[in-house]
C-alpha cells in the first residue's frame, strides 16, 4: 500500500518537473520554511531546520484546454467554453477546494413551494401529475445551472449506489416532497462522510418506504412473525460490503478458488433485527396521516422503541445485546458496516466507474479505498482534504479525479479504458455546452417522459429497481468487452432500440424543434444559443474542432471530424429557392447531433 | 418528436407528424418465406421481478392445509379481510382446483385466487399446468444437507439479482449466457430463421441475460415497431438516395459508425452495435407493415402491452423469415416485503389479463399449440409475514401454458403450508424439489433440442433424475 502511494506521489512529481507546473495556492506551504526578517540582535538560536517540505506533486488538469476540458467532462455535468477558457492555467487543487467549499443548490424548498401551489393538487387533493414529477424537474434545474457542479455530479453517483425511485408505479411517486427531501441528503453529505451520509439514508423516509422497512415491527416468535429483511440484505449488498469479500484493492478473496461470502442469511435475518420500530415523526408508530404533522414526510424517521426488537442481535461478527435501544442498535450497526474491510474498496471501485473508468485497475482503486479508509488526500498542491476520518468523501472524491489513472495519456490510451457516458450526462452535457436558455423542465415533456421504449434508457432518481439502471459488475455478453472479461455497466443500457431512442431525443434538442416563435412557454425552454457555433459555419472544419473541445475534450478521431467536416461542407449556406431554409443552423445542429452519436464521443476515455 | 423533412431543414417549427419513409435497399434480398405454421414454435418467458410468493399463488384449499396456513399467515389474512370488497383470500372465495393426477397429493387440495380466475380456466381446460416448487439448484439437497452446507448448493441465494440471474443461467449474476439464448443458438445451428439470429431472441425490455447465447442476442419490441433514425430518415428519398456519394448515405455512414476504427474495446463495442442497430430495425419495420391487428383485446397495462408487442412480433414471423423464437417478458413489483394484501392481487390480475389474451391472441393465429408460455421469478418467499410481508425465499410454484401443454395438472411437489418441514430452509422457505433446469428441459425437447444440445444449456441437469414432462 505504501508503496503504492508512493508511486503516485512520485509520478505526479515528475510530471511537474516536466512541465515546468509549480504547485500553487490552497496554502500549500506558504508558512513553513523560511524565516521572517526580524530586524533584532537578540533573536533565539535557530531552530532546527525544519523538514524539507514534500516535493510538491502537481497536475496537469488544467495545463491545456483539452485537459481542462477533460477534466470537467469527468468532474462536473459538462464544461462550458467558459468554463475552459478561465480554468486552464489555474491550479486544479484550487478549483476543487472551492467546489468543497460551494453552499449546496438544494432540492425540497422548490419542490414544496411546488407542491403547495394554488391548483397543484385536484378536489380529491391528489397531486397533479406534473407536480408528482417535481423532484426530477429540481435535479435538472440544479444539475444544469448549479454553480456547485462537483457536489451534484457526486450526488447523482451516489444516488446510483444509495438507490430509491420515484419511477411511476412507486409510491415515492405521489410524495414528492419526500424524494426531495432524499435529494437533499446526497446534496448535503456528497462532500461529507459515508457514515453519516448512511445514517441519513437510513433514517429518510424515502428509503425506509422503498426498501420497506418503515413501520417494520419487531419479530414475535409465539406467532412466527419475522421482522422485514429487505433493508438489512440491501444495505450490505449494495451501500456498504458486497456480496463478497474484498482485498483494498477490490479484488475477491477467495478460498479454495471461489470467492468468500461476506455474510450469510443468518446475518440478514440478526441485522433485519436492528431496523425494527421505524416510522414518520411526530405521530404514531402506526400513524394516521391526517394527524401528521406537515413536516413528517420530509423529515427523518423517529424511533418509536416499543416496536423494536428486544432481542439479541448478532450479524457479521458483531453481537448487540438483548435489549438494547433502536438509536443505539443502528449506531452499531452502521458503525460496523462502514467499518468493515469490504466499505472502503467497494465503494471506491464504484465511484470510479461514475466519474472515470469503467474497469479501474485494482492499484487504482486501492489508492481510492485507501483514501476512503484514512479520510484523507493529498491534493496536488500539497494540502490535504479529509478530516481523517474513516468514509471522508471529499477525500475519496479527490482521489478518483487526481489519480495518475485518470489523468495521464499513458493511461486513458490502453484499450480497456474509458467508459460510456451515461445517457443523463450527455443530454445535460449539451444543455450546459449550449447554454440552453430557459431551463424550464415543466415545459419540456421529452424530459419527463420516462414511459417505456423512449427517451434516454435513463432517468434521474428513477431507476427501475435498487438495483440501478446498470450493475457495476455487468459484462456485457457477445461483445468484446465481453470477451475480454471488462465490466461496462453502462453497456447494459445500450441495444438497437436505445441506440435510435438516444438519436431522436437529441435530435428533438439539438435543432430546437419546440422553438415555433409562438412564446408559448414550451417553446423557449431548453433552446440552445448556438451563437459561438453559428459563428464557424461557414468553416466546417472550425466548427468541428469548436465542438471536438467543448463536447469530447480534443480527442475525437481525426477520421471521424474528417467524416463530419465533409459532411458538413455538403450542407449548402443557402438555398435561393427557399427563403426559410437555414444552412448555417443546419450546420450547426448536424454538427451537433453527429458529434453526440459518434462512438468518440459516446465512449469517454 | 417527429418532425418533416421541411422542418428540420428550416431549424425551428412546431410539432407535427413525420412521415417514416420505408427504407428499401438493403432489404431486398429478403423475400416472404413459405414457412408453415406447424414449423414454427416459440418459447416466451414471463418474469416476474421481485419475487413472487407461491404461497400466495397456489393456495392450500383442504381444511387442514387451509386452517394451518391461516394461522400461520393470520397478520396478513387480516390485512386481506381489510381490503375494499373483502378477503380474496377466504376459504370460501378460492377458486379450488381439479387436478387430473389430484390422487398424486392424497388429501390435500389446492386453490387460485380469484385474480387468475383467467388461468384457472385454461388449467380447467387442460391448457395450463403447475409446476410446483421450481427452484435453482445444483442438485438435490435435503434439508440437513442444506442446513450442514455439506452439498453443492446455488450461490447467493436470497440474492434478488443473483437469483434472478441463476433462474436465466445457471449463475449468479456476471452469467454470459441464459439457457433460451442458448436454446436459440442450437436451433440457429440447425439451420432455424434461415440462420440469420436477428430476431431469434427477442424482448419487450433491455439486454436481457435469458435470451443471449453465444449466436442469439436479444431484439427490443415496442408496440409500435421498432424506432429508426428521425434525423436520417428526413434526408430520405432523394432521387440519388442510393448513391454512396449522397447526403442520406454519408449521414447512414456516421450513424453505422461506418469510417470509425479504434483498437478501444468500448470503443469498438458500441461501433459494432451502432452497425447492425440501424439494419434491424429497418428490418422489423419493413415486415411489421404486414401486421394485421389482433381481435383479442389485450389490457393496457404493462404486461398486456408486452404481450401484445409479443404477438405482434409471432405474427410477422414470416416476414422476419422466423420459425424458432425465444421472448422475454417481465413485470415488477413482486418483492412484496410490505403491503402484500394491497400490491399482489393487483398484480395477479395483471398476469392473468395479459396470459389470458396472450392465449387467445395464439389461438386466433392458428399458433395455439406453437407457443408456450412459462412463468419465473427470482425466488419465493417466506411463509411465515414480518407484518405485512413476506421474505425472499427459495422455491415456488410456477405456470406453464398453451396448448401443447399437458394441462390439467400439478407436475412436481407442493411442500405442506407449514413450517419446519423438509423442504423448510427455514421461515418456509422452500428448498426447491424440481430444479430451473428439470423445469426447462421439456421446452427445450419441445423447442426442437437434441439431448446433447440440452445438455450444454443446462449444465446442471445430469444430476437429477427425469423431471416434469409438461409439455
Amino acid at each position: 500500500m505504501h508503496s503504492i502511494k508512493f508511486r503516485r506521489v512520485a509520478q505526479s512529481a515528475a510530471l511537474a518537473l516536466v512541465l515546468g507546473v509549480a504547485a500553487c495556492g490552497g496554502g500549500g506551504g506558504s508558512d513553513s520554511g523560511g524565516s521572517l526578517p526580524g530586524g533584532t540582535g537578540t533573536s533565539p538560536p535557530p531552530p532546527p531546520p525544519p523538514p524539507p517540505p514534500p516535493p510538491a506533486p502537481s497536475s496537469t488538469a488544467f495545463s491545456t484546454e483539452e485537459s481542462t476540458a477533460l477534466f470537467l467532462t469527468q468532474a462536473t455535468f459538462g464544461p462550458t467554453q467558459e468554463d475552459i477558457t478561465q480554468l486552464t492555467g489555474t491550479a486544479p487543487s484550487d478549483w476543487i477546494l472551492a467546489e468543497f467549499g460551494k453552499a449546496p443548490s438544494l432540492n425540497l424548498n422548490y419542490v414544496l413551494t411546488e407542491i403547495t401551489e394554488d391548483g397543484a393538487r385536484d378536489d380529491d387533493g391528489q397531486l397533479s401529475f406534473e407536480k408528482r414529477q417535481t423532484p426530477t424537474f429540481s435535479f435538472w434545474i440544479n444539475a444544469i445551472e448549479g454553480d456547485d457542479q462537483l457536489r451534484q455530479r457526486m450526488a447523482f453517483a451516489l444516488s446510483q449506489i444509495l438507490v430509491i425511485s420515484h419511477a411511476e408505479g412507486n409510491f415515492l411517486f405521489e410524495v414528492p416532497n419526500t424524494v426531495a427531501h432524499y435529494q437533499d441528503i446526497l446534496v448535503s453529505n456528497a462532500f461529507g462522510n459515508y457514515r453519516d451520509l448512511l445514517e441519513d439514508v437510513t433514517y429518510s423516509p424515502a428509503m425506509g418506504e422503498y426498501l420497506t422497512y418503515l413501520q417494520n415491527v419487531k419479530g414475535d416468535p409465539d406467532i412466527g412473525r419475522m421482522p422485514d429483511e429487505n433493508y438489512a440484505r440491501e444495505v450490505m449488498q449494495l451501500f456498504s460490503i458486497g456480496l463478497v469479500d474484498l482485498n483494498m484493492d477490490g479484488s475477491s478473496i477467495t478460498q479454495n478458488g471461489a470467492p468468500l461470502e461476506s455474510y450469510s442469511n443468518a446475518d440478514v435475518t440478526g441485522l433485519a433485527r436492528v431496523f425494527t420500530g421505524l416510522s414518520l415523526s411526530g405521530g404514531e408508530f402506526f400513524f394516521d396521516f391526517r394527524t401528521l404533522p406537515d413536516d413528517a414526510l420530509h423529515t427523518p424517521m423517529q424511533a418509536y422503541p416499543e416496536w423494536h426488537s428486544e432481542l439479541e442481535k448478532t450479524f457479521l461478527g458483531t453481537t448487540i445485546p438483548p435489549g438494547t435501544g433502536p438509536e443505539e442498535s443502528i449506531d452499531i450497526a452502521l458503525d460496523t458496516l462502514v467499518d468493515h474491510p469490504n466499505t472502503p474498496p467497494f465503494l471506491a471501485r464504484q465511484l470510479i466507474q461514475r466519474f472515470v473508468t469503467s474497469n479501474p485497475e485494482p492499484d487504482y482503486i486501492e489508492r481510492v479505498a485507501t483514501a476512503f479508509a484514512d479520510g484523507q488526500y493529498q491534493l496536488p498542491n500539497g494540502s490535504n482534504v479529509g478530516d481523517g476520518r474513516r468514509g471522508d468523501l471529499s477525500a475519496t472524491i479527490a482521489a478518483v479525479l487526481f489519480d495518475p489513472d485518470a489523468r495521464d495519456a499513458a493511461n486513458r490510451d490502453e484499450d480497456s479504458f474509458g467508459k460510456i457516458r451515461e445517457p443523463v450526462l450527455r443530454f445535460i452535457q449539451w444543455a450546459r455546452a449550449f447554454d440552453a436558455g430557459t431551463v424550464t423542465p415543466e415545459h419540456t415533456f421529452p424530459l419527463w417522459n420516462t414511459s417505456f421504449g423512449g427517451g434516454l434508457s435513463q432517468a434521474p432518481y428513477k431507476s427501475p429497481s435498487v438495483f440501478n439502471f446498470y450493475r457495476p459488475g455487468y459484462v456485457a455478453p457477445g461483445t468484446e468487452t465481453g470477451a475480454a472479461g471488462l465490466t461496462i455497466p453502462e453497456l447494459q443500457l445500450v441495444n438497437a432500440n436505445s441506440i435510435s431512442n438516444y438519436a431522436n431525443f437529441m435530435t428533438y434538442f439539438t435543432f430546437a424543434f419546440a422553438a415555433n416563435g409562438s412564446g408559448e412557454p414550451s417553446t423557449t425552454s431548453f433552446i440552445p444559443d448556438y451563437s459561438d457555433e453559428l459563428a464557424l459555419a461557414e468553416d466546417p472544419e472550425a466548427l468541428v474542432d469548436h465542438l471536438d473541445l467543448l463536447l469530447t475534450f480534443g480527442s475525437t478521431s481525426d477520421e471521424t471530424k474528417a467524416t463530419i467536416v465533409t459532411f458538413l461542407n455538403d450542407i449548402a449556406l443557402e438555398n435561393p429557392s427557399d427563403p426559410d431554409y437555414n444552412g448555417p443552423f443546419l450546420r450547426v445542429g448536424l454538427g451537433v447531433l453527429m458529434m453526440m452519436t459518434s462512438p468518440d464521443y459516446v465512449v469517454q476515455r | 418528436m417527429k418532425q418533416t423533412r421541411r422542418t428540420f431543414l428550416t431549424g425551428a417549427s412546431a410539432l407535427s407528424a413525420a412521415t417514416l419513409t420505408g427504407i428499401g435497399s438493403s432489404l431486398s434480398a429478403f423475400q416472404a418465406s413459405a414457412a408453415e405454421t406447424s414449423g414454427y414454435k416459440a418459447i416466451v418467458c414471463l418474469f416476474f421481478l421481485g419475487g413472487l410468493d407461491g404461497h400466495d399463488t397456489v393456495l392450500p384449499y383442504d381444511q387442514a392445509s387451509y386452517d394451518r396456513y391461516a394461522e400461520i399467515r393470520a397478520p396478513l389474512l387480516g390485512l386481506y379481510d381489510n381490503m375494499q370488497g373483502g378477503s380474496t383470500r377466504a376459504r370460501d372465495r378460492l377458486l379450488p382446483l381439479s387436478p387430473s393426477n389430484a390422487a398424486n397429493f392424497g388429501g390435500r387440495q389446492f386453490a387460485l385466487p380469484e385474480e387468475l380466475s383467467g388461468i384457472k380456466g385454461l388449467f380447467d381446460d387442460g391448457n395450463a399446468a403447475i409446476v410446483g416448487n421450481v427452484g435453482p439448484l445444483i442438485q438435490p439437497i435435503t434439508k440437513t444437507q442444506f442446513e450442514n452446507d455439506s452439498a453443492p448448493q446455488p450461490k447467493r441465494l436470497f440474492s434478488h439479482n443473483d437469483q434472478q440471474s441463476t433462474w436465466m443461467s445457471s449463475e449468479p449474476e456476471g452469467a454470459q449466457f441464459g439457457w433460451g439464448g442458448r436454446f436459440a443458438d442450437a436451433v440457429l445451428a440447425a439451420g432455424a430463421n434461415s440462420g440469420a439470429q436477428d430476431f431469434s431472441t427477442i424482448t419487450s425490455l433491455g439486454n436481457e441475460l435469458f435470451l443471449t447465447g453465444s449466436e442469439a442476442s436479444p431484439y427490443q419490441i415496442g408496440l409500435d415497431g421498432a424506432p429508426e433514425i428521425d434525423a436520417l430518415n428526413f434526408f430520405a428519398g432523394g432521387e440519388n438516395q442510393s448513391d454512396p456519394n449522397s447526403i442520406y448515405q454519408k449521414l447512414r455512414d456516421h450513424f453505422e459508425a461506418m469510417d470509425f476504427n479504434s483498437s478501444n474495446l468500448i470503443d469498438r463495442d458500441i461501433a459494432n452495435a451502432m452497425r447492425t442497430a440501424l439494419t434491424t430495425n429497418e428490418t422489423f419495420n419493413q415486415a411489421f407493415e404486414s401486421i394485421q391487428p389482433f381481435s383479442t383485446a389485450f389490457p393496457q397495462n404493462f404486461l398486456g402491452q408486452q404481450l401484445q408487442a409479443v404477438a405482434n412480433t409471432i405474427a410477422i414471423r414470416d416476414a422476419l423469415l422466423v420459425n424458432r423464437q425465444v421472448f422475454f417478458v417481465a413485470i415488477g413489483g413482486f418483492d412484496t416485503h410490505s403491503n402484500q394484501a394491497n400490491d399482489l392481487p393487483a398484480l395477479q390480475q395483471e398476469i392473468d389479463g395479459g396470459v389470458v389474451a396472450f392465449y387467445q391472441a395464439m389461438q386466433e393465429i392458428g399458433l395455439g399449440s406453437d407457443v408456450t408460455l412459462f412463468t419465473a421469478s427470482d425466488f419465493g418467499r417466506t411463509l411465515a409475514i414480518n407484518g405485512d410481508g413476506t421474505d425472499h425465499g427459495w422455491g415456488s410454484h410456477h405456470f406453464v401454458i398453451g396448448e401443447a401443454v399437458q394441462g390439467g395438472q400439478i407436475f412436481g411437489d407442493i411442500p405442506p403450508y407449514d413450517l419446519g418441514h423438509d423442504q423448510d430452509a427455514g421461515s418456509g422457505r422452500l428448498i426447491p424439489t424440481t430444479s430451473v433446469e428439470q423445469f426447462a428441459e421439456p421446452l427445450g425437447r419441445w423447442f426442437g433440442l437434441t439431448d446433447a444440445e440440452i445438455a450444454a444449456a443446462l449444465p446442471n441437469l445430469s444430476n437429477f433424475a427425469s423431471g416434469p414432462a409438461f409439455v
